[in-house]
């Protein structure tokens, strides 16, 4: 094998701060694709599982629809959304267990080592999560839409999604924190029912008025009930700001939260 | 000293450790039962206007009605667990080691399965307490929860069997470990989590003749009425004809496994 | 000439293991600087210190002119890195992998394609570029992790045992790379814990042993501070133990390699032979080779650390097999 000179000069050419900062992002959003198209049935779990819960839902607790308290008489309009929450919880959950993964595999340290910003290599599994939590909720969608769910409206439609994607976002944080904390995937249960207990003591199953005492307790003070009601608002009924605008503070409130403790784990890997 | 007494003390010892394994690691536990435990506090909460339904059967609270479920849920996934915990140890070669002894081949699988039928009863004390501690009382009283112990044991037992026989056969955690959802989805498709009458088609089809609605009825009966023995018996059949079925799967697979190697 | 990297007092601990425990070292611009140690020695955590992986708990260190702590960012786009578990991505391609590194680095993408490919081709992957890299062999990732180091040119590199676990052939291979690099003007840092890669290619050495550093200089200086040349003596099975008595009077002896050597440093070198064999010939041990060594890099590690380097290795290598 001979020798090649370097080419001179010796001195990279770089690209200004922010360009670099968005290439990065998008190449780390652009990896995280291998694990579902490199991977042979890989993606198959992340896009049932929502649909499979939606169907056992319906199928199990459907009659609830028949007490009044529902403004709608479609239990799948009902449910529907909390199913595509469920799958963006899923997605952000598995995101972090895939960096725990790459913790694990020293894969980490080649990104810590390169001068990238430690909140660029955090936003790359984030928004990555966002836009793949869309794939189980267009899945379970269709679904609900053959099964007699009514189409929510455009504006419906986008608010659920917007949702969804956030959600996803959140979920990536809080699974990111955990394995940043643990750097194992031993956490990954953690990850998964921390998001789903999180998602399911809302108003998923019923309306307030029809929870049990101590849940609509709860749900009253869990956040993510905003973000259930904004989501199915276009399902039910019609879409407005009244009922958008809670969702949307909960949705940043709980970024700032973990999306802080993530990036603050990411910067500490080094201690 | 007879062969029976010399077989009895070889799945003693192998039952032992099974058991042993279980409990030795909690946070293989946990899974088995904090999840059933969260989710039944979440459908409870959720779904506990269910009561009021035209329909539902009389009941004190849909904690009590639930109970049954949460049980049923559990000692499916201690069968699961079990069948993970039996192909490690092949993935590991210790089924080799205990296939080279002079012991008989079931052996094996009996003392695995000692170790999900502790976990199973573990689970029917657990959820008993729960349910004492939030206020669902049993109406058969301690007869009652004494049948539903085990009910809950015997069909933990039986499950644990299909879950032997899926390790044996496929030899790998993984695969075994895979089929965990399939759990959730068998269970939705009884009626474990609702009154099977009360639920739509095509569960509610499916829910009639699902084995898995009988033993929830069986252990459920006791809790918000009374024994029944049209339902006790309908139990213990689904039980036993998933016993065979789980023995007969056994077997082909032991025999395939000793084939392959 | 300018320092490339500059270490005072460098310290880590872990709870109540301290790894590394004062650690004083100057590398100049444009050598090959060898850390030579066994498993545990410090020489990774040291490397991950550096590379602004790992905060120091004590002392401070600059490389390329800038403190690692307080200017981290500066530091890593200054330097390239090649760690001891390849960090490669099996789903990735060759060439994507290097794309990445490219874009990590801040490069533009047009710019980072070219490089990736010049690259690929300079260490012989260009033919499995498109490749998986999880369907790559040892020394093929080894390869890919240096180009993958080199994207961005950097003025210093860190080499985590860049041959470890590798065949002598992709060895060789490595070691002529790092040589090519080197003649181009790049610091090259590398951490090892075989003897000949430290004699071969470094400039200045530093031994390590439990987290300090207890020799240091060029592999030739070394050897000379160590002076004698010694007697190896293979004898045959069981008499070790009574040649070693007999033989004591007559020079230093040397820790057993293994059950069927004797080794002795012999003050004057070839003329002590012939004292040494009558007396193990008056004795009645039968020897059945005999060999004059002059100092390696071993004998420095033995006289600083009281054992044999790649004893120790290789204990610690099978003890791993035995544990996994």
């Amino acid at each position: 094998m001979e020798a090649t000179s370097i080419p001179a000069p010796r001195v990279a050419l770089e690209l200004p701060a922010w360009r670099a900062n968005l290439a990065t992002i998008a190449a780390l959003i652009a990896r995280a694709k291998n694990e579902l198209l490199r991977v042979p049935g890989a993606a198959i779990p992340g896009v049932l599982a929502p649909t499979i819960f939606f169907l056992g839902l319906n199928g199990v607790f459907g009659g609830l629809i028949e007490l009044r308290g529902f403004t709608t008489g479609s239990y799948e309009a009902f449910i529907v959304p909390v199913s595509m929450l469920q799958g963006a919880g899923f997605t952000g959950a598995a995101a972090g267990v895939n960096l725990a993964r790459d913790i694990e595999a020293g894969w980490l340290d080649r990104l810590l080592v390169s001068p990238a910003p430690r909140w660029v290599l955090l936003a790359g599994t984030v928004l990555a999560a966002s836009i793949r939590a869309l794939i189980p909720a267009t899945f379970v969608l269709a679904i609900a839409l053959l099964l007699g769910a009514g189409f929510p409206g455009i504006d419906g439609l986008l608010i659920a999604y917007l949702m969804v994607a956030a959600m996803a976002a959140v979920a990536a944080c809080w699974g990111s924190f955990l394995a940043l904390r643990f750097k194992s995937q031993s956490a990954a249960p953690l990850m998964q029912a921390g998001m789903m207990a999180l998602i399911l003591t809302t108003t998923a199953y019923a309306p307030l008025a029809l929870l049990s005492p101590w849940l609509e307790k709860v749900a009253k003070v869990n956040p993510v009930t905003d973000v259930v009601e904004a989501a199915r608002q276009g399902f039910v009924g019609s879409v407005t700001w009244a009922d958008t605008w809670p969702g949307l503070l909960a949705l940043a409130g709980m970024l700032a939260v973990l999306g802080f403790l993530a990036l603050r784990q990411m910067r500490r890997t080094a201690a | 000293m007879s062969q029976l007494a010399v077989n009895a003390r070889v799945v003693r010892a192998l039952g032992m450790r099974s058991v042993r394994q279980t409990f030795r690691r909690p946070q293989l536990i946990a899974p088995i039962i904090v999840f059933p435990t969260l989710l039944l506090a979440i459908q409870t909460g959720g779904a506990s206007s269910a009561v009021n339904l035209p329909g539902f059967p009389p009941v004190e609270s849909f904690l009590q009605f639930m109970l049954a479920g949460a049980m049923m849920q559990s000692l499916m996934l201690a069968g699961n667990s079990g069948g993970i915990a039996l192909a490690v140890d092949i993935e590991m070669g210790f089924t080799d080691r205990l296939f080279s002894a002079p012991i008989p081949r079931f052996a094996i699988v009996l003392g695995r399965l000692a170790g999900t039928a502790a976990l199973g009863l573990f689970a029917a004390l657990w959820f008993l307490a729960i349910g004492l501690i939030f206020g669902a009382s049993i109406e058969a009283g301690a007869a009652g929860a004494l049948l539903a112990i085990v009910l809950v044991t015997a069909a933990a037992l039986a499950v644990g069997g299909i879950g032997a026989a899926i390790a044996l056969r496929t030899g790998s955690a993984s695969v075994v470990q895979g089929l965990f959802p399939l759990v959730l989805v068998v269970l939705f498709l009884s009626s474990a989590f609702f009154p099977q009458e009360l639920m739509i088609e095509p569960a509610k089809t499916i829910a009639q003749y699902n084995p898995l609605s009988f033993i929830v009825e069986g252990i459920r009966e006791p809790m918000i009425s009374g024994i029944d023995a049209d339902d006790t018996v309908d139990a213990v059949l689904a039980i036993l004809g998933i016993v065979i079925v789980g023995l007969l799967l056994s077997d082909r697979a032991l025999r395939h496994r000793l084939r392959v190697g | 000439m300018a320092e490339a990297i500059v270490v005072a007092g460098l310290e880590r601990a872990f709870g109540e293991l301290r790894a590394v425990q004062g650690i004083d070292l100057t590398v100049e611009e444009g050598e090959i600087y060898a850390f030579l140690g066994p498993n545990g020695a410090g020489k990774t955590t040291t490397v991950r210190m550096l590379t602004t992986l790992l905060l120091p708990t004590g002392g401070s260190a600059r490389v390329g002119g800038r403190d690692v702590v307080k200017e981290a960012r500066a530091v890593r786009a200054s330097i390239g890195v090649a760690l001891q578990e390849a960090a490669l991505d099996p789903l990735m391609t060759g060439r994507e992998l290097i794309r990445l590194q490219a874009t990590l680095q801040g490069l533009p993408t047009a710019e980072g394609r070219r490089r990736a490919d010049d690259l690929l081709e300079r260490v012989d992957l260009a033919g499995a570029a498109d490749r998986r890299v999880g369907t790559y062999s040892g020394g093929m990732q080894r390869r890919l992790d240096l180009a993958a180091a080199l994207v961005h040119e950097p003025r210093v590199l860190f080499l985590d045992e860049p041959t470890t676990g590798l065949d002598p052939v992709s060895r060789k291979t490595i070691w002529e790379e790092v040589r090519a690099l080197n003649d181009d003007g790049t610091t090259v840092f590398l951490t090892t814990q075989y003897l000949e890669e430290a004699d071969q290619l470094a400039d200045d050495v530093a031994i390590i042993d439990s987290g300090r550093i207890v020799a240091e200089g060029t592999p030739d200086s070394l050897k000379a501070e160590i002076g004698h040349p010694h007697l190896q003596l293979h004898l045959a099975d069981g008499s070790v133990p009574e040649a070693e008595t007999v033989l004591a009077p007559l020079g230093r002896l040397l820790p057993p390699k293994d059950g069927k050597c004797v080794e002795v440093e012999v003050p004057n070198g070839a003329a002590d032979i012939p004292r040494v064999v009558r007396a193990l010939d008056e004795a009645g041990i039968a020897v059945e080779s005999l060999e004059l060594v002059r100092p390696t890099l071993d004998d420095v590690f033995v006289a600083k650390t009281g054992y044999h380097l790649e004893q120790e290795s290789e204990e610690n290598e099978e003890a791993a097999v035995m544990d996994a």
